[in-house]
């Protein structure tokens, strides 16, 4: 197998001719396979026996819960990548995601709360699955946060790596002790995505609604790497092109 | 530089510093204080939150302390005497690391006999109150390094270090604060104390690289 | 030709932040050398001994110290190495001696005594550093010059905020160092009184 494409990464000006044309499509085929589901999901999948009509907030919710942690475990495994091999699309990916992974956290959160009010009676409960997205989300703005007060780039870049890193280690951990610790203090006592057996008009809606929000969520990563490279690159010269190439 | 005369180093100066020590304690203290006075002083409410208050106003105590554990270092230039004193620098932060632990967590322990009195910590719990802190706050210094380490060059880095370190906390509180729940209960603790020290020594093989690595690109 | 070199830099490449510094720079560091790296403020001079010592890693180029490649292993390097930065690397609530016998452990008292006693702080080694003025905390730096055994001297800045009497007496010390076979790279501004120097500029 050849590691040419794995060395090109290293190069953000290949990244960027490479990524150019791939974000659009992304983004659109996102976009449409996320409202396909959606669409499908809340207006002709049938009801709950149980829940009724509320169980039907879980096509975004479990999306974006999904999305949330996948984002994050790409954000360690680059920042693993960036302090092995020093990669410099690396730390332009965490940039670019960390945000978008902290909006897909909220987007859970706020589904749950929702989805909590008529099931619950409550907006929040202590929920095992709500409390570990809670603190993904923490986790998410902790990294946002440093990244923003660091003003010097090559600090900015290790200092973020470091902590992803740390933190792909520390969330296995974290999410164990917070199951546990809610057994423990007895929560809900039905869930909103562990439901046994779900027939096959529930779960396409939300399997092609999961993998429409992925691909959003790529091209949306991809544009804001983009962005960023033109940012980081701006005294290069094929940059200047670039930029020169459409007007100005 | 010898690692002997860089842990020589760092007591004297922990001594010399002294009031840094005091003032993180007196913070704890004031912590706990806040939990009577702001909630309910009745041993109702005291007695099942002890554990829980104790271990929370050490979290935020050992963060207030941790925060500025490489500024001085940072600022007078013995951090890049360090970083290209050709010794281990994951080694000499471990060693700063458990000085700084030893510093803080002594006179915690002293003082926690009194605490446990005056928020009526119910009897049997006491020693493995004690036994989570003295296996659980190491994590919590070794993790903290990191943070502080990142966050060094910066003027204002104490929210932020909170910001950063308190949800990497969280595991540690937990096992700790249920191991004495547990013991109160009169159930098997030795489990949880098992994970207290799993998360430990799993900090102690990642943090001191982690932080070294940190402090390296902070000194540039 | 490595092999007369005591330091070899070869197509050197820094990046700090947004800028290129010493774009290709080679040269070679022999025993008994002087080197004075000469530039204007931001030329790279700082950043050009931090990568020596091995502080900060160069974006190209490599490093090599009697004839072994040590471009990203310097701990070889860093043992022969004396390196004094902008800020001294005192520690303010120690005493005098105390900064001295942590970097430098194995000395006798005697040996701290001459040392001392040559930049005319004898009468200082209890007091604690926070009482000094800058030019003799600048001293108390120095000191290590005296003190250590290491070969190759990264000085950045050394005369800063000395006084004419220190200035001579620096000098008088690199002279002797590099007589004995060592080598010293220093930064300045100001122009050496008695010492003779290869130069190095770095352009912008």
């Amino acid at each position: 197998m050849s590691w040419t494409w794995f060395h090109k990464l290293g190069s953000p000006k290949w990244f960027f001719h490479w990524s150019k044309s791939l974000a659009l499509p992304l983004f659109g085929f996102g976009c449409i396979c996320l409202l396909f589901g959606l669409v499908w999901g809340v207006a002709f999948a049938p009801e709950d026996y149980q829940q009724g009509n509320s169980f039907r907030i879980i096509y975004i919710h479990v999306p974006a819960a999904i999305l949330a942690q996948s984002c994050y475990l790409a954000l360690g495994l680059s920042g693993l990548v960036f302090l092995v091999w020093q990669m410099k699309i690396a730390p332009i990916f965490i940039k670019a995601v960390a945000p978008v992974g902290a909006v897909m956290a909220l987007m859970a959160l706020v589904s749950g709360a929702i989805w909590g009010k008529p099931t619950w009676g409550t907006w929040w409960v202590w929920d095992a699955r709500l409390t570990s997205v809670l603190v993904l989300f923490l986790l998410y703005m902790g990294i946002i946060a440093l990244q923003n007060s660091l003003n010097d780039v090559t600090l900015a870049n290790k200092a973020v790596a470091v902590i992803s890193v740390v933190g792909l280690i520390n969330l296995p951990i974290i999410k164990y002790s917070v199951e546990w610790w809610n057994t423990l203090h007895q929560g809900a006592t039905f869930t909103l995505t562990e439901k046994p057996a779900m027939p096959a008009e529930m779960w396409v809606p939300l399997l092609i609604s999961t993998i429409g929000l992925y691909c959003l969520v790529a091209g949306l990563a991809l544009w804001r790497m983009q962005t960023e490279i033109l940012i980081r690159e701006h005294r290069s010269n094929w940059v200047k092109q670039e930029v020169m190439k459409d007007g100005l | 530089m010898t690692y002997l005369s860089f842990i020589k180093t760092e007591f004297l100066v922990l001594w010399r510093r002294k009031q840094d020590v005091f003032n993180a304690l007196l913070f704890f203290i004031i912590v706990v204080v806040l939990f009577p006075l702001g909630v309910n002083p009745s041993s109702d409410f005291l007695a099942p939150a002890a554990d829980g208050i104790i271990w929370c106003a050490t979290v935020l105590a050992i963060l207030m302390a941790i925060e500025g554990m490489f500024k001085e270092d940072y600022t007078d230039g013995s951090l890049e005497q360090l970083v290209i004193s050709g010794l281990s620098l994951s080694l000499l932060m471990l060693l700063k690391t458990t000085a700084q632990w030893l510093a803080v967590l002594l006179p915690l322990l002293l003082m926690m006999p009194l605490l446990a009195e005056m928020l009526y910590l119910p009897d049997g719990s006491f020693w493995v109150l004690i036994v989570t802190l003295v296996i659980g706050t190491p994590s919590l210094f070794l993790i903290g390094s990191i943070g502080a380490a990142l966050t060094v060059s910066l003027k204002q880095g104490a929210m932020l270090v909170m910001l950063l370190m308190l949800p990497f906390y969280l595991p540690v509180i937990i096992f700790a604060t249920s191991a004495v729940r547990a013991a109160q209960l009169g159930l098997p603790y030795l489990g949880l104390l098992a994970m207290l020290l799993a998360v430990f020594l799993l900090s102690l093989v990642i943090a001191p690289f982690m932080t070294a690595i940190a402090i390296k690109a902070s000194t540039n | 030709m490595q092999s007369s070199a005591f330091l070899t830099i070869s197509d050197l490449w820094i990046e700090r932040g947004e800028r290129d510094l010493c774009k290709r720079l080679s040269f070679d560091v022999f025993s008994g050398d002087v080197l004075r790296i000469l530039g204007e403020n931001g030329a790279g001079k700082s950043s050009l001994l931090k990568v020596i010592s091995g502080a900060i890693s160069p974006l190209e180029g490599k490093v090599f110290y009697g004839g072994q490649e040590v471009t990203n292993d310097r701990h070889s390097l860093q043992e022969s190495i004396l390196y004094l930065g902008h800020s001294a690397g005192v520690k303010k609530v120690l005493t005098v001696e105390e900064n001295l016998r942590w970097y430098c452990p194995s000395v006798s008292s005697s040996e701290l005594h001459s040392a001392l006693e040559a930049l005319g702080l004898l009468s200082l080694l209890d007091s604690s550093v926070n009482t000094l003025s800058a030019g003799q905390i600048r001293r108390v730096a120095l000191s290590r010059l005296w003190l250590s055994k290491q070969k190759l001297w990264l000085l950045d800045e050394p005369f800063s905020s000395l006084d004419a009497e220190g200035v001579g007496i620096l000098e008088k010390r690199i002279m002797q160092h590099t007589a004995s076979g060592g080598a010293v790279i220093l930064t300045t501004h100001q122009d050496l009184l008695s010492l003779h120097s290869r130069d190095i500029s770095l352009s912008l």
